[in-house]
């Protein structure tokens, strides 16, 4: 007989109350799973999406621009805080910056579909950003033309191509004609909708002459680039400017607190479904006080009546980790799904968005980290109740009736 | 008697403290077992039998006195070493049969041999002579909830038998069996010395016990009043058990 089986059928014997038991174990770690998931992909999501928000070190915009959640992305978009395209060369020109370009985002319809416009300098601006990563054909050229790239969902979604001809313009109707040149990887669905066309052909659409909207900087050396955005800020009047990193410390900050506050509530959940175990434990060790007895005196060593009672609490542990890790993964997905759901669904750009960021990651490290605590407070909860199994004295335990 | 001796107490003493004051359970006793024989242990609810008989199975120590059993002096044993002593050199038979409820009947009686860290096949064989030889060999895989108290008993003194003990001690192993089935555990008891010459300490109440013993000892209030040879005990066999008050 190992401590292990005959564990297990002591746990089986009194079913109803082991299912008790386990359950409480089950609910705190599927709930720290469940938590631990979302803030986790939510992290790595809301990441992502700075990135690409913001595709170079230092951004700079009109200091009238609102901010708050909704209001500063929705702003990008608007036009009447932009900026005098003078500022770009300004900005350039001052010290420890690399390059700059500016940018001009606005709306537009291309093909009778809304887009969102981003007229762009296409010689500094891959100097000055992460550039565009382009899928097929080319990003667009130096000279002046009608060119055109957009990202592969929209060119999936409007059936085009490289090399196809498309209307471009203010109005759902009309328009000019331009050609895609290129399309590129849109890797979140905030890209999904972008069309990269010349800045002066969009600066013409958009009606903003001699305007852009943004200007992105790069910096060299990188390390420097919150000093320099330092001195942007300070030398060049009515403007905001926004490092990727202080936004990206920012998030991390707040998602960090996220996952401090889950993990609390989940920890708690874990601790009554310990105090639970150890309940438990004491009442099967009481019940059992005469069987406890038999087992030392027929030889068994203290250490062995030990082990026993700390396997109950082990499989109880492993049971209740097993279970709360499937339950706390089934209900990860379930959630992500409700919310990619939504986003299909047509509740628009905002609902997607919103359900890209909510998606739970499942690492291998978050499952075992789960098991791990189901068995370790399992264990832990064990040790008292064990313990006191392993010292009874044989003599007076046999007494008991 | 040429038999070694298997069991040496001497000047034994036992106190257990109520509150303030200390109570004699044991206080001086003397008893000398040898290999194969069977000796009873008698005398009124009180008298010190299970006192005395829980330290020569090493679960309980003595306050004075010195208990010796197949040579090893157990005041000098560790807990340690005591537990190994209760798992090589003795096997305990109780008045409920204390089988292990989750087990079946091998299970129980490979109990000891897995603790002394048997390996499984070994251990399921000899589990399974004992078996046959207490007479349970159709009744290997059953749990003690599906067996009669005989059977239970009969397992128990398979798993006392396991580890090849020096002594089997035996607290009212009739206690809770009806005359027929302590009937059977006597005779068993009894062949089984023959065979083997394995050595029993018995305490009882039960006429049908003492009857069989070779010899018995009378305890009262923590020594021993007398001592009764086998003739007078057997007739005490077919009494009402009542009727062991003459003895004590
Ligand atoms: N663990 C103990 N604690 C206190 N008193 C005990 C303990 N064990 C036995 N006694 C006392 O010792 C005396 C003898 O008990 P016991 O050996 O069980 O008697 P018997 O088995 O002959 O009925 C009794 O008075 C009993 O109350
Ligand atoms: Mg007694």
């Amino acid at each position: 007989m190992s401590s292990l089986s005959m564990a297990s059928r002591n746990l089986r014997r009194r079913k109803a109350r082991t299912i008790l038991t386990v359950s409480g174990i089950v609910v705190g770690v599927a709930l720290i799973m469940v938590l631990l998931a979302l803030t986790e992909g939510t992290a790595t999501q809301t990441n992502g999406l700075i990135r690409e928000i913001l595709p170079a070190q230092v951004t700079i915009v009109n200091a009238t621009t609102p901010t708050g959640s909704g209001a500063g992305i929705r702003a990008l978009f608007s036009s009447g805080y932009n900026l005098n395209q003078s500022t770009v060369a300004e900005i350039a020109g001052l010290g420890g910056v690399y390059a700059a370009t500016g940018q001009l985002s606005s709306t537009a319809y291309l093909n009778g579909q809304t887009v969102l416009l981003a007229g762009i300098d296409p010689s500094s601006y891959p100097l000055a950003t992460n550039g565009l990563s382009i899928q097929s054909g080319t990003s667009l050229s130096t000279a002046p033309s009608d060119q055109v790239v957009i990202s592969d969902t929209l060119a999936g979604q409007l059936s085009i191509s490289v090399g196809s001809r498309v209307t471009l313009g203010p109005n759902s109707t009309g328009g000019a004609p331009y050609t895609v040149v290129g399309t590129f990887s849109s890797s979140t669905t905030f890209l999904d909708r972008s069309v990269y066309i010349p800045l002066s052909n969009a600066q013409g659409i958009a009606g903003e002459q001699g305007k852009v909207s943004e200007v992105y900087v790069k910096v060299v050396p990188q390390e420097n680039a919150s000093t320099v955005a330092a001195e942007i800020q300070d030398k060049v009047a009515g403007v905001r400017v926004v490092t990727s990193t202080n936004i990206a410390t920012a998030v991390s900050s707040l998602t960090g607190t996220l996952t401090t506050v889950f993990a609390v509530i989940g920890f708690v959940a874990l601790l009554a479904g310990g105090f639970g175990v150890a309940n438990t434990m004491i009442m099967s060790v009481a019940e059992r006080t005469r069987e406890i007895g038999t087992l030392k005196a027929i030889g068994a060593r203290s250490s062995q009546v030990l082990k026993i009672f700390i396997g109950e609490a082990f499989l109880i542990g492993v049971v209740g980790g097993a279970a709360g890790v499937a339950i706390g993964a089934a209900t990860s997905l379930l959630l992500s799904s409700l919310g990619g759901g939504a986003g299909a669904g047509g509740l628009g750009r905002g609902a997607r968005l919103f359900s890209g960021v909510l998606a739970p990651a499942i690492t291998p490290e978050l499952v075992l980290l789960s098991l791990a605590l189901g068995i370790g407070v399992g264990v832990v909860a064990g040790i008292y109740p064990a313990w006191r199994a392993s010292r009874m004295d044989p003599a007076e335990a046999l007494r008991h009736v | 008697m040429s038999d070694p001796l298997m069991v040496e107490v001497r000047g034994l003493a036992r106190e257990y403290r109520h509150g303030d004051f200390p109570v004699a359970a044991l206080n001086g006793v003397d008893l000398a077992v040898r290999r194969s024989e069977i000796v009873g242990v008698v005398g009124p609810s009180g008298s010190g039998k299970s006192t005395l008989l829980n330290m020569i199975g090493g679960i309980d120590r003595p306050s004075r006195g010195s208990i010796v059993v197949d040579g090893i002096e157990l005041g000098r044993l560790d807990e340690r070493r005591l537990a190994e002593y209760r798992l090589k050199k003795v096997g305990f038979i109780f008045q409920f049969y204390n089988l292990i409820p989750t087990l079946s009947a091998l299970e129980n009686v490979e109990l000891p041999l897995s603790l002394a860290g048997m390996d499984k096949r070994k251990r399921i064989e000899r589990a399974r002579s004992l078996l046959e030889r207490v007479g349970l060999e159709a009744r290997l895989d059953h749990t003690p909830d599906q067996l009669s108290g005989g059977e239970q008993q009969r397992v128990s003194v398979a798993r006392a038998l396991s580890n090849d003990p020096a002594v089997i001690l035996g607290d009212e192993p009739t206690g809770d069996l009806d005359s027929k089935s302590a009937e059977a555990l006597m005779e068993l008891i009894v062949s089984l010395r023959d065979e083997q010459k394995t050595t029993f300490v018995l305490v009882t109440h039960d006429p049908i016990v003492v009857a069989r013993c070779d010899r018995s000892l009378s305890l009262r209030d923590g020594r021993v009043v007398r001592e009764i040879p086998k003739g007078e005990g057997s007739r005490f066999a077919d009494s009402q058990r009542a009727t062991m008050d003459g003895l004590y």
